[in-house]
């Protein structure tokens, strides 16, 4: 079986990272997903470097390029289907795909469908059991509908940014968009969550996920201590909420996670230190390191950055303590425990050549078969082949099309 | 039992929920937001840590005006976000009749997930295969930190732990300076919002061939996914991803900028040249958007400190909202650094109802977040507070199970069941 939602379609009018990730989590599990891109200027992330090619800046020029890291990572396992959706004759092929579509996705600003002429109740008239699921960085209603936003904004109205970085420091956004990222995750779990409905009652409906409410929904602690009790969480570094002993420390050849806890494994810490002063009883409770919470790291140290992060990662794991270490990039892509579970898939692609790309997020058991790894499509390479699968059209059809300028074909490499 | 509104999307599941902490739960709370029934059971003497200890030290975890309270377990708001809409119940499995009924519970669950440490329900003789003879099509999620194989697959991790062996944390801190955790533990929600999407295709599958399946979650494995395009660019270019605070490799400037006020911040990006442009313009800065050494985004780039200070001097006597609106009514992008008490009093969020109030029996009314999307045909609601401490012992075994109250007291008398905790040893 090729994926657990294999002869799901659905019609990608996502771009940039929050909609494809949502879409790619969908192919991957098999879906038939057709991503919608402009002839032209295609997904807006394509020209975001790095780029296979060795050039790292963004891309400008006149052809969208195929080989940037964000597009070939988001987009696995898709067809590109390449159509102006500023044209009627667009909009007409797009209304009839969107007639044989189980799923709709897209990440416009709010509006934007409208503006198509694609709004949901147009679409539901066509095809009621439509599951159309919009993302958006705020979200579909609201007075801040129509701000604009980068990742740092979402992180920022989300309450994620205020207790990040030091308190002395402005406040630090993650390195990775992951308000975006998340969303996308869970837009796909509301998708499926709405396809199950749809299926069952033969109702569909639309999906409104604001990018920035993801974020305020896993504040959990932050929030909540402000919620029971009026005290406000700040920012506090690398350490812990109320806790020492219990964050990221320099080492000899990186930064390993230290996490001291629970209390009776403390004196477990002491040994692995080799610090005869931390099993000091002031130190043996939670609340003791806390008020000597200085002292206690200058005692962990001199043992920390005489020590490999991955030996001292392991000292604490075979003792039962949960220590991790800060992974670099080349870590991860050597890192025993993902290569003994196969966990990484290498992926060819006729621009950018064979890579290493992470597999699937969560395996089920290898006999079901649940995900496909196939590379990212090149701009408008499946226009013709997707247009005959879902719509039958023939190539003449197709050809009259792209002489209008309303879809192109790829040329492929 | 509640008979759950005909329109939310998973009614018709019921998931038998042994997770702890935050990555487990937060799957089964996106599975309780959209209508499943969640049976989640905890054991009198490890109970889900996230409650907090039996007794705890001062200051520690989020309690109503900082008061633990005779039951404190039942009072702190970690736990207590994380489990509206399920049922909560206790069994101890250590002893043979406990074992009998959570035998049964399993044969009439949809669903069995827990994220105990590899291994811990094995030892208790219940494998898949096991499981499976009591639900011929049992779908089983088994979530520890590193997967159920491989030679870390014995070893403990916690979401803050995830955040850096997935590289998330080598990407995060100021420019020029180490590695920085975030603020919340990112790898919980991320492996149980994946956990959610894969376990409904999975049901879905077995709608369709009757199967179920044993699905193994390495919550590592789910956080890596999202370092997708590093790992490419680093096999790309051979250059590890510099830290870059705020910055963006595709735009500048931005970064968030002190405002009036103690802590105030707001942020501000220019993700184009027409934005920059605006920004300039709005700040009402005299030649600001003609000055040569911001009039390229390379320019913007190299001069970024420079910018950074003048963008500062502007927004540091104005409130945060104030620039915000001047910004965005500009077209560019910008938000305040929201606090505590801003996220809950924010018009947007109100508008939206982001925030829920919900009365707790021992805790009164306060504000959660709530469902994390909205749906037009199957809208949904938080229908009842999380559970206290075997709350719905009663319920669930007299109406799942048939037991009749004798045998219900039975259970309770032995200490298979009941309300209080016996462990002393819980973090």
């Amino acid at each position: 079986m090729p994926g657990l939602l294999e002869g799901v379609k659905v019609l990608d009018l996502t771009h940039y990272i929050a909609g494809p990730y949502c879409t790619k989590l969908l192919s991957g599990l098999g879906a038939d997903v057709l991503k919608i891109e402009h002839p032209k200027r295609g997904d807006g992330v394509r020209w975001l470097g790095p780029f296979a090619s060795g050039e790292t800046d963004s891309a400008s020029g006149t052809n969208p390029p195929e080989d940037g890291a964000w597009f070939l990572y988001l987009n696995t396992a898709k067809q590109s289907v390449a159509l102006d959706l500023q044209s009627s004759a667009g909009r007409r092929v797009l209304l009839e795909l969107a007639a044989k579509a189980d799923i709709l996705v897209e990440n416009f600003a709010p509006g934007g469908m409208d503006r198509l002429g694609l709004s949901y109740s147009e679409l539901q008239k066509m095809n009621p059991t439509l599951v159309m699921t919009s993302i958006s960085n705020f979200g579909q209603t609201g007075p801040y509908r129509d701000w604009k936003a980068a990742e740092l904004n979402l992180y920022a109205l989300g309450g994620l940014m205020n207790i990040t970085g030091e308190p002395e420091q402005e406040p630090l956004k993650e390195g990775m968009p992951l308000a975006q990222l998340g969303a996308g995750q869970n837009a796909f779990a509301a998708t499926m969550a709405a396809l199950m409905y749809a299926e069952e009652t033969g109702e569909g409906q639309q999906i409104d996920l604001a990018i920035a409410e993801y974020a305020t929904n896993i504040l959990e602690n932050a929030l909540m201590q402000y919620s029971y009790s009026g005290q406000e969480y700040s920012r506090v570094g690398n350490r812990g909420y109320g806790r020492a002993a219990w964050g990221i420390y320099p080492c000899l050849d990186g930064h390993v996670g230290i996490i001291a806890g629970p209390d009776h494994r403390w004196p477990e810490v002491a040994r692995i230190m080799g610090r005869e002063e931390l099993s000091d009883p002031r130190f043996l409770s939670r609340a003791g390191r806390l008020e000597n919470a200085d002292e206690v790291d200058a005692y962990m140290l001199p043992f920390l950055v005489e020590n490999n992060k991955v030996d001292i990662f392991k000292a604490g794991q075979e003792s039962g303590l949960g220590f991790s270490f800060v992974a670099t990039m080349k870590d991860i892509l050597e890192m025993e425990q993902l290569l003994d579970r196969d966990y990484f898939v290498e992926l060819d692609h006729p621009v950018a050549g064979k890579l290493i790309y992470p597999g699937a997020p969560i395996m089920p058991e290898e006999s079901v078969d649940a995900w496909v790894f196939q590379r990212a499509p090149l701009l408008g390479e499946h226009t013709t082949s997707a247009l005959d699968s879902w719509l039958s059209y023939s190539e003449a059809q197709v050809s009259e099309l792209i002489t209008q300028g309303v879809l192109t074909q790829g040329q492929g490499v | 039992m509640e008979t759950p509104p005909k329109n939310m999307p998973l009614k018709n599941y019921r998931v038998l929920d042994l997770s702890r902490i935050w990555a487990g739960p937060y799957c089964t709370k996106l599975f309780a937001d959209m209508g499943a029934e969640i049976i989640k059971m905890e054991s009198l003497s490890v109970y889900d840590s996230h409650r907090g200890p039996v007794t705890p030290a001062r200051g520690i975890a989020a309690y109503p005006d900082g008061e633990p309270g005779e039951e404190p377990w039942n009072r702190n708001g970690w736990f207590n976000c994380l489990h509206m809409s399920k049922y909560g119940i206790t069994l101890e499995l250590t002893k043979d009749e406990g074992r009998r009924v959570f035998e049964r519970l399993v044969s009439i669950s949809d669903v069995v997930i827990e994220n105990f440490r590899q291994g811990s329900l094995e030892r208790l003789g219940y494998t898949y295969e096991e499981l499976r003879k009591h639900r011929p099509d049992l779908i089983y999620v088994s979530m520890p930190a590193f997967g159920n194989t491989g030679p870390w697959k014995g070893y403990l991790g916690y979401g803050i732990g995830q955040e850096q062996l997935s590289g998330m944390a080598h990407m995060t801190g100021y420019r020029g300076e180490g590695p920085m955790k975030s603020g919340i533990n990112h790898g919980d929600p991320i492996t149980g919002s994946h956990a959610a999407g894969v376990l409904m295709a999975a049901l879905r599958h077995r709608r369709k061939t009757g199967k179920g399946m044993f699905i193994d979650v390495s919550q590592q494995e789910s956080s890596v996914a999202l370092m997708g395009p590093e790992v490419l660019a680093y096999q790309m270019t051979g250059q590890e991803p510099e830290r870059q605070g705020n910055r963006s490799g595709w735009y500048a400037p931005a970064n968030s900028y002190p405002c009036a006020g103690e802590d105030r911040w707001v942020t501000i990006a220019a993700t184009n040249e027409e934005q920059w442009q605006n920004l300039a313009n709005a700040t009402g800065i005299a030649g600001l958007a003609y000055d040569p050494k911001f009039a390229t985004l390379e320019k913007r780039r190299d001069n970024h400190d420079e910018l950074d200070r003048i963008i500062g001097e502007w927004t540091s006597s104005q409130e945060a909202y104030a620039v915000t609106e001047i910004l965005q009514n500009a077209g560019v992008p910008a938000s305040p650094v929201l606090r505590g008490p801003d996220l809950l009093a924010d018009a947007h969020y109100k508008d939206r109802g982001t925030f829920v109030t919900v009365d707790h029996p021992q805790v009164g009314l306060k504000q959660y977040p709530g469902i994390p999307w909205r749906m037009s045909a199957t809208p949904g609601q938080v229908r009842w507070p999380s559970p206290t401490l075997g709350q719905h012992n009663r319920e669930v075994y007299n109406e799942l199970l048939g037991l009749t109250g004798i045998e219900i007291d039975q259970l309770d008398e032995t200490g298979i069941i009941g309300t209080k905790p016996t462990g002393s040893r819980i973090i």
